[in-house]
């Protein structure tokens, strides 16, 4: 990726999603608190699911991380609502399987995805993308 | 300054753009030292110790030659001070468990800071765990300065070492060990330095400094991965049992029982790492060649035009203010991750690090979750710092 399409890519995704995240705010009456942590880097958020049996009604999150850690883990939060935490955990471990053999997310026809699909040739920053998601499935498997 | 000793360092013939401030982490090796490796190979390649055969006896006669090398280079003119390990973590685990471990009784405690590498943290917290003795910690000030007299208050006579470290390797502040060691000695507690930051240009006289255990690692100062030093004092010589077992550091083994050579030769069980201790070799030939005063002097020079230049953008916080700083600075940057820095800074050739420098108590302690860190060493110039400035500014713009 050239610096060019570095900036693009922040200017027109990360940036927007990580400077406005999805429900970010401590939520501590949540059913579900899942922590979300990647010790070399220091980036640690908390994830709160409010749930119904196994539905999940509603995820935030709080915490530190870089833009790109948390504009995933905003999108991540997105999707989820509304998912039973299989399917969460599901779409969770394909999404991070695909990360670690480096595969386009063809399957994921789904432009916010998309966005993730991009993100992921971004060098050497796995980690960041998959922290929530990693944590979800997990979690919820 | 030190001019065009790029030249000696043939990653930057591979990479002519790149701008590397990432030398606390490894510095790049010099071409004589890569030669020195490669030649082992070529014409040297046998085991040590173990032949009578004219390639054995040579292979270990330079590496015996090194160990009277590296003595010599720390100031002590006894070859068998000085033990060849893996690196400063295996030295300091060394000292921990083959030293340490036995001495310990309840009540007694172990001082060190909270600036520490946590190689030089860990060992003695799960130490402190397992025999339920005190781990004391002193603190720093705002400035990453240690409190003097608040780690002075920490040693008692029930203080069995003292470790810390010469230079913080996220602070970049240079600890007076000096009078650390003093204070220890006052207590007649021995002291641990690790000297993995100051090694490869400060004047570490062992025998002036009356320092008892001292731990440094290769690739920190132009060597090769994989090699490292410990030394110990003629007078604990004695007093550090083998690491490991294996081949190599027995007197005579029998079915009932076995009896072990003296340090430093109970330290090195199984075949050791020789071009490794060769490439080390080379790697002192090279600095002193420079000579450490030049070196420090260079990486001074381009510090503080770094510091100054860093002060100038008010979106820029550097991570303490020590009274006397080596060649490292951590910073943060207003809304931006290090992480995020990182990346942009990596898109104009400039390799810095991020994240926690493996010192978490210390950055909890300045309440940051990570830090980007530069540092520098004898083959950056003014123009990486220029470089590095520009940049930063131009994320700064564009993040805004
Ligand atoms: C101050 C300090 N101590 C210890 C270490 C550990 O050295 P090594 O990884 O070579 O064992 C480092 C390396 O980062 C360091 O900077």
């Amino acid at each position: 990726m050239t610096k060019e399409e570095l900036q693009v890519l922040y200017k027109a995704k990360i940036l927007p999603e990580s400077k406005n995240p999805y429900h970010f705010e401590v939520a501590d009456q949540a059913d579900l608190k899942i922590e979300a942590y990647n010790s070399l880097c220091g980036d640690k958020f908390q994830l709160y699911l409010e749930t119904e049996g196994e539905l999940i009604k509603k995820v935030s999150f709080y915490g530190f991380g870089c833009a790109v850690s948390k504009a995933s883990t905003s999108l991540m939060a997105r999707k989820l609502e509304g998912m039973q935490f299989k399917e969460a955990a599901n779409l969770c471990n394909a999404f991070v399987s695909s990360l670690k053999e480096q595969q386009p997310l063809q399957a994921f026809e789904d432009e916010e995805l998309g966005i993730l699909n991009q993100l992921m040739r971004f060098d050497g920053r796995i980690d960041c993308i998959k922290l929530g998601w990693e944590a979800i499935d997990k979690n919820l498997k | 300054m030190l001019d065009d000793l790029k030249h000696d360092f043939p990653i930057f013939n591979s990479y002519p753009e790149l701008i590397y401030l990432d030398s606390a982490a490894t510095a790049h090796r010099p071409r004589s030292v890569i030669t020195a490796i490669n030649q082992f190979s070529i014409l040297e390649n046998s085991n040590i110790h173990r032949g009578v055969y004219d390639l054995s006896n040579n292979a270990t006669g330079k590496y015996e030659e090194v160990r009277l090398k590296v003595a010599k280079f720390v100031g002590s003119e006894n070859a068998n001070n000085i033990a060849f390990t893996k690196g400063t973590t295996e030295s300091i685990n060394i000292v921990a468990q083959s030293y340490l471990a036995d001495r310990l009784e309840q009540g007694d405690n172990i001082v060190t800071t909270i600036m520490e590498h946590h190689a030089n943290f860990i060992p003695w917290q799960m130490l402190a765990e397992k025999h339920s003795i005190e781990l004391r910690i002193a603190p720093v000030d705002e400035n990453g300065d240690l409190i003097i007299e608040q780690l002075n208050a920490l040693i008692d006579d029930r203080t069995k070492l003292v470790a810390f470290n010469h230079i913080s390797n996220t602070l970049g502040t240079v600890n007076d060990i000096e009078q650390l060691i003093e204070l220890a000695h006052q207590k007649n507690a021995p002291v641990l330095i690790d000297a993995a930051q100051s090694i490869l240009y400060y004047d570490l006289d062992v025998k002036k400094l009356k320092i008892e255990f001292m731990a440094f690692s290769g690739h920190k100062m132009f060597g090769p991965f994989g090699i490292g030093v410990l030394y110990v004092a003629d007078q604990l010589m004695d007093e550090i049992k083998p690491y490991n077992y294996g081949g190599g550091i027995i007197q005579s083994v029998t079915v009932n029982g076995t009896s072990f050579s003296n340090f430093p030769f109970n330290m090195e069980a199984g075949t050791p790492n020789v071009s490794g201790v060769l490439g080390l070799g080379s790697a002192i030939d090279y600095i002193e060649k420079i000579g450490k005063r030049m070196i420090k002097e260079h990486i001074g020079t381009l510090t503080k035009y770094c510091v100054e230049q860093m002060k100038q953008l008010s979106e820029v916080k550097m991570l303490g203010s020590p009274k006397n700083r080596s060649g490292i600075i951590s910073f943060v940057v207003d809304e931006i991750h290090p992480h995020d820095i990182a990346s942009f800074l990596n898109k104009d050739q400039i390799a810095v690090r991020a994240g926690m420098h493996c010192t978490q108590p210390l950055l909890h302690h300045f309440g940051e979750s990570a830090t980007a860190r530069a540092s520098f060493s004898i083959y950056n110039s003014k123009s990486d710092v220029d470089a590095l400035i520009k940049s930063l500014k131009e994320l700064i713009k564009f993040w805004a």
